[in-house]
């Protein structure tokens, strides 16, 4: 059986949300990264 | 669809209302999912109508032999900002405004994990569409000589040396791109961090594994798009050569570098369609989606492949036999993965109670009609056959089999299935049927004669032709208007259920829908689940 039902804390939804901005920033890196990577690239 | 039992809460409604800004201030300040999805979607439907105006006016053009209506040149920039606007202001907002209005609802979480940055990413577009059909306007006034001319491919060495309009392009296509880059990570960390308990990954619905992986090719594609517009920016004004040969550039490295972006691209807007189809089907068969493991395997298939076949866009420009042939059997094995999906589709309708309401009709059209861009795909996939056909009619018809028949007929089942859940309101059964129908055929009407004008050699982006192609190319027309026009039924059914026409909808208008989004009210409440609910 699941647990019972609970509101979305105020401290729960700050930890998600502290998750997902890293791993945003992660993302945004690697997206920049590709970015200047191209400019390097000769055949 | 997953099979998840969910357990149904209590949604907590004292938050609702009451401490969001009105009128023009909420939707520029918004930082609500279902706000910004409707902003998305409202901005596709305009800009499709924008880029159909253009298309229209070209077909006019095209209607019969000779120059009728324009000169050559303002031809070329329609073509070329049709397909842009078509594919970025279009096509790409409106995935992104069902994966901001859906993903929260389905997955069971109160809103996108970074809501600020949603504002960010919706707000960046309008003034992206603005310099892409800006340079039109400029001409009147004698500034420039208009928008982009090259098509939507930008291809070097024309677009090194075109007008004004390329820069306007270029600054456009960097906008957008980093929209939908924050618009992609905004998805992945949602998708990873704000699922409801019980609801892990593979039990996560499928429209959420097509957005999911739809945002990690955004995200490993759209920063080569915008290199190769950078260097194509620096060749035009900053005296480098990238693409110059004369300067020992290599132009076909522009071919390279945007076709890595432009393929993986196809799918891009794709995936999310093929992510929402089995929830419809499924919905309207009355039993669970056939294969939902077979199907996010496919996705993710599909997905690695898309960013190893780039180069079967331009066989023709020459490259080594080893490198045909692997593009040539790397292209067909995206077959395999898109089988899987068409046989779970079918699989998810054999033997079901099936009825035809509107999104259900779409749905089966969208299959027949994509198919068609599937085998005709394969075609151009030939490495002999290509070279016949490269550059012709037949790959316009394809395209368009692929991109209005794939992905606009599956945006309209899209909002057809979830029109209900979102106004509150069922929309005229009616006048779907008729939108549906009226869209089928003069969709065929305009794009199989395109088929046979490729096949018998009439090339592409060119506005007088010879006279051989003036049946087909009439008959072309004609459907394209009918077409153009029925879309007008479409946007007064919208509207007619966002005005509160029609009768109330229900937390579960369609009987055989099954998924979180359909437990909660229609239209959902403005903070969407502030109590968590339990996936089982």
């Amino acid at each position: 059986m699941a647990a019972a039902p609970h509101d979305f804390t105020t401290e729960e939804l700050a930890r998600r949300r502290a998750a997902s901005r890293k791993l945003a920033w992660a993302l945004g890196a690697a997206a920049l990264a590709l970015y200047v990577f191209g400019f390097f690239i000769q055949r | 669809m997953n099979t998840a039992t969910i357990t149904v809460n209590g949604h907590v409604g004292h938050h609702d209302g009451g401490h969001h800004p009105a009128g023009i201030l909420r939707w520029l300040t918004t930082t609500n999912h279902k706000d910004i999805g409707t902003m998305y979607l409202t901005f596709a439907l305009v800009m499709f109508f924008v880029g159909g105006i253009m298309i229209l006016a070209v077909r006019a053009e095209l209607f019969q032999p000779g120059l009728q209506l324009m000169k050559p040149e303002f031809f070329n920039q329609l073509i070329g900002i049709h397909g842009l606007v078509m594919i970025f202001a279009a096509l790409m907002p409106a995935a992104t405004g069902f994966a901001n209005w859906q993903i929260p609802l389905m997955i069971g979480a109160p809103d996108m994990a970074l809501p600020r940055l949603n504002n960010w990413g919706f707000w960046l577009l309008p003034p992206a569409a603005i310099l892409l059909t800006l340079p039109f306007t400029l001409a009147l006034f004698g500034i420039g000589d208009g928008a982009l001319a090259t098509g939507w491919t930008f291809y070097a060495p024309l677009s090194v040396q075109g007008g004004i309009g390329v820069d306007f392009a270029i600054f456009a296509v960097h906008i957008l791109g980093i929209s939908s880059i924050l618009g992609s990570i905004n998805i992945i960390v949602t998708i990873f961090n704000m699922r409801a308990p019980g609801m892990t990954m593979m039990k996560m619905p499928l429209f959420c594994w097509g957005w999911l992986i739809t945002a990690f090719l955004l995200i490993a594609t759209i920063p080569v798009l915008a290199g190769a517009v950078t260097m194509l920016l620096t060749d035009r004004h900053f005296g480098t050569h990238f693409f110059n040969a004369a300067g020992g550039g290599d132009p076909i490295l522009f071919q390279h570098l945007f076709w890595f972006f432009g393929h993986p691209e196809v799918y891009i807007l794709l995936l999310p369609v093929w992510g929402l189809m089995p929830h419809v089907l499924s919905t309207f068969s009355r039993k669970p989606a056939y294969g939902y493991k077979a199907q996010v395997y496919a996705f993710i298939a599909i997905g690695i492949l898309s960013v190893i076949v780039w180069a079967h866009h331009f066989f023709t420009a020459g490259m080594p036999v080893p490198a045909l042939l692997y593009f040539m059997y790397s292209t067909m094995s995206i077959s395999l993965p898109l089988a899987v999906l068409f046989f779970c589709w079918i699989a998810t309708m054999w033997r079901g109670a099936m009825s035809f309401e509107t999104p259900m009709l779409f749905a089966t059209g969208f299959i027949v009609l994509f198919g068609i861009a599937g085998l005709t795909g394969l075609v151009l996939a030939d490495v002999a056959a290509d070279a016949q056909y490269h550059h012709s009619y037949f790959v316009v018809a394809h395209f368009h089999y692929a991109l209005f028949a794939g992905g606009i007929m599956g945006v309209m089942t899209g909002v057809y299935y979830w029109l209900p859940k979102w106004t509150g309101r069922m929309y005229s059964e009616t006048l779907g049927k008729w939108h549906f129908w009226l869209t089928v055929v003069s969709f065929n009407l305009t794009f199989m004669p395109q088929f046979f004008l490729g096949l018998a050699g009439m090339p592409r982006r060119i506005p007088d032709y010879a006279l051989q192609f003036a049946e087909f190319n009439a008959l072309s027309s004609i459907g394209a208007f009918i077409l153009g026009l029925s879309q007008l039924l479409f946007v007064w059914n919208v509207v007619q259920c966002m005005r509160g026409q029609g009768a109330p909808a229900g937390n579960r208008p369609w009987e055989g829908a099954e998924g979180l989004e359909w437990e909660l009210p229609s239209p959902p409440p403005y903070h969407s689940w502030e109590v968590q609910p339990q996936v089982k």
